[in-house]
């Protein structure tokens, strides 16, 4: 990616604006990627309630009343048909149906899934964290020297 | 600093800077454009990817329905199979075009930012050489 030869660059040799821009897009970048971690766990968190609620239907027994919500604030009173089988959302409008050890094998890998990738962009965020604050330092060294140097032009 | 003069060879110098930063400004919008489209088809890649996934490991007799807008439509497994395929397809192809945008805008913004700089530095030049009383 463009970046790799971007990161080429020794920090020490930059000069202090362009020091405090690339701070300024870590930090940026750092943000960005909290979000993205919170979002995934707000995903994975909904796989296992569904996870769960398969489970509880699964263990109520067929012919069971249940209210079934027709629109958000209308529910219908009705009975629980099927307690094996279960009709999962698996993404791109596609629901597949299955049994429901079958759905719970599924959501226990998806939820793996989510979290590896939760586990890459931790990663991430720790390595941008350093680089933030090595940047910083560097940063907080060249505007002492610069001070420095100011000070003594003024005797 | 005494107020300075803009004579008519600045005066085009100072409309190509005033060019050149708009010209810059369309160029980093188009270029935002393209970054988020291709996030979205990164999204989307990945979702029918695992769909795919989730198809090849169905038993033989599984029961694949597709929503075709409020309704539920029953599908063959291997028509399903390779609809999705189909669509990774295309989302790659166009992941690829937007590939090619992202660069040919990256490299068309340096080109303007450096047109720009050398703009500056022309006018800056320019504008010194008439004030030399000033600063003696």
């Amino acid at each position: 990616m463009a970046l790799d030869n971007v990161q080429a660059v020794d920090l020490a040799q930059l000069p202090v604006p362009q020091l405090n821009q690339l701070r300024s897009q870590f930090e940026e970048e750092q943000q960005m990627l909290t979000q993205s971690l919170s979002q995934l766990k707000g995903v994975q968190s909904r796989f296992v309630e569904s996870q769960e609620s398969v489970l509880k239907l699964s263990k109520k027994k067929v012919g069971k009343d249940i209210l079934v919500p027709l629109t958000s604030s209308m529910y219908v009173p009705g009975q629980l048909a099927d307690n094996e089988k279960v009709l999962i959302d698996i993404g791109t409008g596609y629901h597949v149906k299955m049994s429901v050890d079958d759905a719970k094998g599924y959501f226990e890998r998806i939820t793996e899934y989510i979290t590896k990738k939760m586990e890459v962009v931790q990663k991430n965020l720790i390595e941008k964290d350093k680089l933030r604050q090595v940047t910083t330092e560097i940063l907080q060294l060249k505007i002492q020297a610069q001070q420095q140097q100011q000070s003594a032009q003024q005797q | 600093m005494a107020a300075a003069q803009v004579q008519p060879q600045h005066q085009e110098l100072v409309k190509k800077l005033q060019t050149e930063r708009e010209q810059l400004q369309i160029l980093t919008k188009e270029f935002q454009k393209f970054v988020s489209t291709r996030q979205q088809f990164d999204a989307q890649l990945n979702e029918n990817e695992l769909v795919l996934s989730e198809f090849k490991r169905l038993k033989k007799n599984s029961e694949v329905y597709k929503l075709v807008g409020p309704v539920l439509v029953k599908q063959e497994v291997p028509e399903a199979i390779s609809t999705v395929k189909k669509r990774i397809t295309f989302i790659k192809g166009e992941l690829e075009r937007c590939d090619k945008n992202i660069t040919d805008s990256e490299g068309k913004q340096t080109k303007c930012r450096e047109t720009l700089i050398k703009v500056q530095q022309e006018l800056q030049e320019k504008m010194q050489a008439q004030q030399p009383p000033a600063t003696k």
